[in-house]
């Protein structure tokens, strides 16, 4: 039976000031799923990613990552097998190099120095950016940036791979390459964006979030095809599938 | 500010200064601010030699000398505060250049100025030569205490946060001040600061998040292994040596009997 499968219940979290982000999410994802997230801002998105990873605890519901029930005690094991790239790549890339910022993830899974060198530069060739390892992550372009951000969170070989808008920021060119990207990759993953033009190039399966609540989970064509769903939940047709 | 925030790529450079192990590097360093600072309030002259130091290793860096003389001079205010009363309270003449009394309070306050800045410009160097991670990584291997390298480790990227962050603010002032800073600044610049500070936190918050999400358990690894060479034997022999000729040798006194004498 394959573990890289991932599976929400009854997912609930409110912030401090009492706002119900997520009012009770559930679905499941199987190995190798390709999976979209979209809705409109504020629709609980990035909040969902926050709590998959642990980086928030969610109020209520739970979390099965390849048969690991996400909590405090098991948020380490969860984190190694969820590799999340965050929204803004700046955030994620705090080492002086591309290198030390690759190797980061391996070398806090206490990987010895040849399977750390291995890890780092199988991710960099994966993302088209080992010429970049040298490099101080502060001087490179935004599209430079977002490969290296996903390659640091290869490097740590996750089962799952999530990411939060993962097309932002990036040039159309940019954009094309990391669709190429993200096509090939054979991870589970779940992918949160408002790109639905992305979601229809690489995910068969689209979960619809809207005020906390899914609105919609199902074959992405079918989906993005209900006017009526996306006008409700302040979303629009992709250009792909205009007429 | 753009300094600050972009401090960390002189430390990237391979000069030798660079390559040097980190220890080697700040044994040198305490070595240079000890031996600067224990000289007695009104010894001037005798910390001309000490110049040697900062402008050899900024050469051999390749470190520029505006880089150094930049950072350095960040500590002027706190600086000149420290020996600003001195001339006020010793008001005894204590040597006679040409027509000119010179008094007990004005050398002392040269005094702290010339060990204060060698020993700013010195901790600078260190910093601009030294990636800021194996700096600390080789503070660990010094037997520091963990806590107090982790918590430098944090101050030195959060300086970098605050400093990225305060950039941008200022920029979006600049652009819509019609080219002239206001001069009521502090009703601006107030309420700019508090922002600031919860922008800076804001983001200090995703990056701890980035870093928790790859397993960050309160130590930054490296990988380069630090290793300890003759060359930072050699450096710190040799340095360590001029120091100690320097501190306990009256050396322009020397070189001026000589100049003398011929």
């Amino acid at each position: 039976m394959s573990h890289h499968y991932l599976e929400v219940r009854d997912l609930r979290y409110a912030y401090p000031d009492g706002t119900e982000a997520l009012k009770g999410v559930s679905f499941r994802l199987e190995h190798g799923e390709a999976v979209g997230l979209v809705g409109a801002n504020g629709a609980g998105k990035s909040t969902m990613m926050l709590a998959l990873t642990g980086l928030i605890f969610a109020s209520g519901g739970t979390i099965d990552v390849g048969g690991t029930l996400l909590s405090k005690k098991t948020v380490g094991e969860v984190r190694r097998r969820i590799g999340f790239v965050f929204q803004d790549s700046e955030d994620q890339l705090f080492m002086p190099t591309v290198f030390d910022d690759v190797a980061f993830g391996p070398l806090n899974q206490g990987l010895s120095e040849p399977e750390v060198r291995e890890r780092v530069t199988d991710a960099l060739t994966r993302v088209g950016a080992e010429r970049l390892a040298d490099r101080p992550t502060y001087r490179l372009s935004g599209g430079e940036k977002r490969a290296v951000a996903i390659a640091t969170v290869l490097a740590m070989l996750p089962d799952v791979l999530i990411m939060d808008e993962p097309g932002s920021g990036l040039d159309p060119y940019g954009r094309r390459l990391l669709i190429g990207l993200l096509r090939d990759f054979r991870h589970t993953r779940l992918i949160a964006t408002h790109d639905l033009d992305m979601v229809l190039d690489v995910c068969p399966r689209t979960i619809v979030l809207h005020e906390g609540r899914i609105a919609a989970d199902g074959d992405t064509r079918t989906v993005f095809s209900d006017a009526a769903l996306l006008e409700r939940c302040r979303l629009e047709q992709p250009s792909g599938m205009r007429k | 500010m753009e300094a600050l925030a972009g401090a960390s790529g002189d430390a990237l450079g391979s000069s030798p200064v660079h390559r040097l192990d980190p220890r080697a590097k700040c044994v040198v360093t305490v070595l240079f601010v000890v031996a600067v600072t224990s000289f007695g309030r009104y010894d001037v002259s005798r910390l001309m030699p000490f110049v040697l130091y900062p402008v050899a290793i900024a050469t051999l860096s390749g470190v520029s000398a505006g880089s150094v003389a930049a950072r350095t001079l960040a500590a002027a205010p706190f600086i000149l505060l420290v020996g600003l009363f001195n001339p006020f309270f010793d008001r005894q003449v204590i040597v006679r250049i040409g027509g000119l009394a010179v008094t007990g309070g004005w050398m002392s306050f040269l005094s702290i100025a010339v060990r204060s800045f060698l020993a700013v410009s010195a901790a600078v160097l260190l910093v601009l030569t030294t990636r800021f991670d194996l700096l600390c990584a080789g503070l660990r291997k010094m037997c520091l205490p963990r806590v107090f390298v982790t918590q430098l480790e944090f101050l030195h990227r959060y300086i970098g946060l605050l400093a990225g962050e305060a950039q941008r603010m200022v920029r979006a002032h600049d652009l819509r001040s019609n080219g002239n800073r206001p001069k009521l600044a502090l009703v601006v610049y107030a309420p700019m600061i508090g922002l600031l500070l919860l922008r800076a936190l804001d983001r200090a918050t995703r990056v701890h998040r980035a870093m928790k999400a790859r397993l960050f358990d309160g130590e930054i690894r490296v990988l380069r292994p630090l290793a300890f060479s003759r060359s930072d034997f050699l450096f710190i022999l040799a340095w360590g040596g001029y120091f100690l000729v320097c501190r306990f040798a009256d050396v322009p006194g020397l070189l001026s009997g000589l100049a003398g004498v011929r």
